[in-house]
């Protein structure tokens, strides 16, 4: 029975086929079609995971290299039941943002298949399958992010799909290269590099594992966008906000970085990347992808731009936080990527109700919008203040542990720049909430629509909305499960 | 059994036979499905010979009760078994293609000729593989190479004629110094059998040393013309863009094919490795694979004619079986034949959708094939999955061969060669999938284009997919076809 | 050196030939030329072939009256397979006139430079 396991991967899969099928599901039957599949799939997700808990299931066995199997252990697990769990609020969410949108079969289908992808990329095994998902991943975003087939829309997703090549092809390399020595890419806590192999005395395989484990920090670090690879990130920006949201906040980024993490804890380990001396060549980039992130987004105008500059940074941290190779900050790093995902995505949220209902995509249309949005705003500033890290939001559970890891790693440096980089993000995000309900500016353009009445967005929108928003406190406030969870999976890596 | 022995002689005798009962025949329905039939019957003869050999892993037809070293076999191993399926396969799915729509693309009194042509040339091609006597070779590529001018010249406009030309040409050059080569390799030893002559120059290697380089010489550029090895490609892309798109898609698939396996045999099989690794041949053929790795795609970059691409294209993935001989070590060689099979199948997938792309709009340039995804989803998604595969996208057999060959490169020694492998395939990336994404998606386009309105009815897709649907397997099934391929590799 | 030469002059003389050929073929612009040029190499290649099989003072393998043992005679198989190749250059040739006549109705000349645009790809 344990190739059920596959079921949460080749469900939305196989949902994705009939999608396409318009004589099946009608026009009027899509959305609930839907809703049903990635409710259910959460549900079969949830079962089969607690039915076979670390099995080993093997897709397809050619030889020692040529290996794709499925093992969930409880990082992918945990990666799994976020990306779907968000992946239910975002599908609600689409249903009203879509409306105004063209081709809404296309994006659900490539919807649905995404939501497999990412599952597959959560359960993968060893290196191998994962690579296989990561560049599935690539194919199944692609036409999102062209979602509105503008020349503007082409070119981001000429510049993701060439950015996402050359990490794979990076990634391919170090697979190569490592697997040269190991003869073997499957992942386990505390990795399978062992030094012991080879004595650590063959110069040669020294030099090839670390250029192995560059390349593949580096071809991950494209899709988690790291500093000289971000840059299709803000283009891809083009795409309708729900894409935007969910796979540029979560599903893609994410998968960045777990891959980072199966790297790093479950193929090298700790201590081999240690011995490697990796993290000295990775250090400065990672620092300078948080501080220019920030900065950056500083002097954005457009409000998803603005959001994604401010993801690059974030997601310094997780990164910053598994290349200190210390319990502490991988217990952040973890944190901090379920409370960016949910932070993040809640931001753009808002972002894409205001633009729905009023039009306005830039920062500086949005003085006094706080008053005829109401809920909205206030979601929008109760996410911004978790994501600056203020207590006791989650934001600052997760910073306060990445704060931990970089002063164990006896350099103070990183302490500084996560210290900036929060005010930063307090002086690029906290504005826009303030002014939002403080502005005494004249609003002509704001006052022209709606009559004055309310602008807040109907509830299928605006109920994803307030959820996230009460996980988000929620998470600030009762931490200990979630941080219980993670400190579990930190300890069987160190 | 013993009878199957000779079924390898016998598929060829068919072929040669029906050949040339086609020009009596009248009415082109009845010469259509005689060649079909004939194909079929191949097809499943050579299935049955590697089921034969897959049994008892090396069999031996005599032809004429005389025996090797003089008179002539055909030995047949895993390695031969395997790319005569290839050829068999390949050319029954493009003359099923052709049956539907040949005779839109070449005049009508001319397709009786193309059947003949089309045995002929798998005929010949299999003879090349099969045969274990050098100069019985010799004849069947000159057979090859003649009845391959005639697919490019059927077509009769002018570049056509142009591109035969050339070909015929370089083609000649080619097969003189084969001939050159097998005199000397003759002088030296007096045997004209693969395996005689293997075992002669063993022992008179000393004293030879000289005449042994420049017979290897003369092979390697020789059979590299036509195998289109990167410098000597030149006569490719206008013969296979020229070409009508069944010819194309046959020459590109298989008729190319045919002297790399020749090459691999007389390289490792004759002369040995013993010999080679004295030499720089190797090292030669590694350096021209490399860099028609590369610039065989930097040349298919720059095209705007969709064929000529694609023609391009094949000259890089030449480039990937040369390096992977040039390599020397037996992984690159199981690789290099089976990204014989690999770019075979999805090759001819290529051509044989583009050819489809042409028929249907009357477009040869890229840009006009913005949109195609929508008047036909099925055809541009083969084509796809052909690109996909070339790209090296994991189980398909492009992958499959780029990431062997890598652990191959790493296993010589020189992580270089990884670069090289890995930016081809940024390189093909850079080229497959604009193609793919506009098609799909070029909204641009799309104004007046109407969903799946210049499909072909699926029955006439029915090849094509099969062609996928059997790369596909190729790449899923690649560790037993990888593992029997390398039971057949010659010992180093 | 030169008892080399001397004692294989019939291969180098054949060898030079072949060259001459192979340049012909590859240089020469005008068509016809190009197969007169494969010609004189296929033929070289005819007689570097035979020469190999002729051995000084046997005879050819034909038994008449008594078999006077295997070394009285030249071995036979160069010279057969030199038959076989002569029609395979034979076919090559006329192959090669006809599509020069085709080129000829098609472009009004024989001469390939004026017609091949000379881009390297």
């Amino acid at each position: 029975m344990t190739f059920l396991i596959v079921l949460p991967i080749f469900l939305p899969w196989l949902a994705s086929i009939f999608a396409t099928q318009s004589r099946i599901i009608t026009e009027k039957r899509l959305k609930p079609y839907v809703a049903v599949v990635v409710i259910t799939n959460f549900i079969v997700l949830f079962t089969v995971v607690s039915l076979f808990p670390k099995v080993r299931f093997h897709l397809l066995m050619v030889n020692r290299f040529i290996d794709i199997y499925l093992r969930p252990d409880s990082l992918g697990i945990l990666f799994a039941v976020l990306a779907s769990l968000l992946w239910i609020f975002t599908t609600f969410y689409a249903f009203e943002y879509m409306k105004h949108e063209n081709r809404v079969r296309q994006f659900f289908v490539f919807f649905l298949f995404t939501l497999g992808v990412t599952i597959g990329i959560a359960f993968s095994g060893n290196m191998f399958t994962l690579y296989i998902f990561y560049e599935l991943l690539t194919l199944a975003t692609f036409p999102l992010v062209i979602h509105a087939g503008s020349e503007e829309a082409l070119a981001s997703g000429k510049k993701y799909i060439i950015y996402s090549f050359s990490g794979a092809t990076l990634v391919l390399l170090g697979m190569l290269l490592v697997f040269s020595i190991t003869n073997d890419l499957s992942f386990l806590p505390g990795g399978i590099v062992n030094f012991s192999h080879f004595g650590g005395t063959d110069h040669n395989e020294f030099i090839m594992l670390l250029v192995g484990y560059l390349s593949l920090f580096l071809g991950f670090g494209v899709k988690a966008a790291l500093a000289p690879f971000h840059s299709w990130l803000p283009n891809a920006m083009v795409a309708p906000t729900p894409v935007s949201a969910l796979l540029h906040a979560v599903a893609v980024v994410k998968s960045g970085i777990f891959s980072l993490m199966r790297t790093t804890y479950f193929l090298f380990g700790p201590v081999s990347v240690a011995m490697l001396g990796a993290s000295n060549y990775l250090l400065p980039i990672i620092v300078l992808t948080i501080v220019m992130g920030s900065l950056m987004a500083l002097h954005q105008d457009n409000l998803k731009k603005r959001l994604a500059y401010s993801t690059i940074s974030q997601l310094g941290y997780i990164i910053l936080g598994i290349a200190l190779l210390n319990q502490d900050a991988f217990i952040g790093a973890l944190l901090h990527l379920i409370n960016h995902a949910v932070i993040k995505i809640t931001l753009f949220f808002v972002a894409g109700a205001i633009y729905y209902q009023t039009g306005f995509k830039y920062v500086h249309q949005l003085d006094g919008i706080g008053k005829r949005m109401k809920v909205t705003m206030i979601c929008f500033g109760l996410s911004v203040i978790s994501l600056i890290g203020i207590p006791p939001t989650n934001g600052f559970v997760s910073k306060w542990y990445l704060a931990l890891g970089a002063l164990k790693a006896h350099n103070v440096l990183y302490a500084v720049a996560l210290l900036l980089s929060a005010f930063l993000t307090a002086a690029y995000l906290l504005p826009i909430a303030v002014q939002a309900f403080f502005s005494k500016k004249e609003t002509p353009e704001l006052d022209a629509i709606g009559e004055g009445k309310s602008l807040d967005p109907s509830d299928t929108m605006l109920i994803p909305i307030f959820l996230l928003t009460a996980i988000v406190i929620l998470l600030g406030i009762l931490p200990n499960p979630i941080v219980s969870i993670v400190t579990r999976i930190a300890g069987e890596v160190f | 059994m013993q009878g199957l022995h000779l079924t390898s002689l016998l598929s060829i005798l068919i072929l040669m036979i029906t050949a040339f009962i086609m020009p009596v025949i009248k009415q082109r329905q009845l010469v259509t499905k005689i060649s079909l039939a004939t194909m079929g019957v191949v097809l499943v003869m050579l299935a049955l010979v590697a089921v034969d050999v897959a049994r008892v892993e090396h069999y031996t037809a005599t032809i004429g009760h005389y025996d090797a070293p003089f008179g002539i076999t055909f030995d047949i191993g895993p390695i031969e078994a395997v790319v005569g399926v290839l050829f068999a396969f390949v050319s029954t799915m493009v003359v099923w293609y052709a049956s539907f729509g040949i005779h839109k693309e070449i005049k009508e009194n001319r397709v009786k000729l193309f059947y003949t042509l089309i045995h002929l040339l798998l005929a010949s091609l299999l003879g090349i593989v099969f045969t274990s006597d050098l100069f019985n070779s010799f004849v069947f590529i000159e057979v090859s190479t003649l009845a391959a001018c005639g697919l490019i010249a059927i077509k009769d406009k002018p570049e056509n004629i142009k591109a035969t030309m050339k070909y015929l040409i370089l083609s000649s050059l080619g097969s003189g110094l084969v001939l050159m080569g097998i005199a000397y390799l003759y002088s030296m030893t007096g045997h004209l059998n693969m395996r005689a002559i293997h075992e002669t120059l063993q022992v008179s290697v000393a004293g030879n040393e000289r005449a042994i380089l420049v017979s290897l010489t003369m092979f390697t550029i020789g059979l590299g013309i036509k195998a289109a090895m990167f410098p000597l490609h030149i006569w490719l892309p206008d013969a296979h863009a020229s070409a009508p798109g069944p010819s194309s898609a046959i020459l590109s698939g298989i008729v190319i094919k045919a002297p790399v396996v020749l090459l691999f045999k007389v390289l490792f099989m004759v002369y040995g490795h013993e010999i080679l690794k004295d030499t720089v041949i190797l090292n030669l053929i590694l350096i021209f694979g490399a860099t028609g790795m590369i610039m065989g795609s930097l040349f298919a970059r720059v095209q705007t004619d969709l064929k000529r691409m694609v023609a391009y294209s094949s000259v890089a993935q030449m480039g990937y079986i040369f390096f992977g001989f040039g390599l020397g070590n037996a992984m690159g060689m199981t690789i290099a034949i089976y990204h014989i099979l690999a770019h075979g199948l999805t090759k001819s997938c290529l051509f044989l959708s583009v050819s489809s792309f042409i028929e249907q709009t009357g477009q040869r340039d890229i840009d006009n094939m913005r949109g195609i995804g929508r008047e036909m989803p099925i055809t541009l998604a083969i084509f796809s999955l052909g690109g996909l595969s070339m790209v090296g996208i994991p189980m398909l057999p492009g992958f499959v061969s780029k990431w062997n060959l890598a652990l191959a490169a790493i296993d010589y020694g020189q992580i270089f060669l990884l670069l090289i492998i890995l930016a081809s395939s940024l390189l093909n990336v850079s080229y497959y999938f604009p193609i793919i994404i506009n098609g799909y998606f070029g909204n641009a386009n799309l104004e007046g284009k109407i969903y799946k309105s210049k499909m072909k009815p699926v029955r006439e897709l029915v090849p094509l997919i099969l062609l996928s649907i059997m790369m596909v397997i190729v790449g899923f099934g690649s560790g037993p076809i990888l593992d029997w391929i390398a039971s057949a590799m010659p010992s180093l | 050196m030169i008892s080399f030469l001397a004692s294989h002059y019939f291969q180098i003389g054949t060898v030079i030939l072949f060259g001459v050929g192979f340049m012909t073929l590859l240089l020469n612009n005008n068509l016809i030329r190009k197969i007169i040029g494969l010609n004189i190499m296929d033929t070289s290649i005819f007689l570097f072939f035979i020469t190999i099989g002729y051995t000084g003072g046997r005879e050819a393998p034909i038994i008449n009256g008594a078999f006077k043992g295997i070394d009285a005679y030249v071995t036979p198989i160069p010279t057969g397979l030199m038959l076989t190749g002569i029609v395979v250059a034979v076919s090559t040739t006329a192959f090669a006139l006809a599509l020069t006549i085709l080129f000829y109705e098609r472009f009004g000349t024989i001469d390939l430079s004026e017609v091949m645009d000379s881009r390297g790809d």
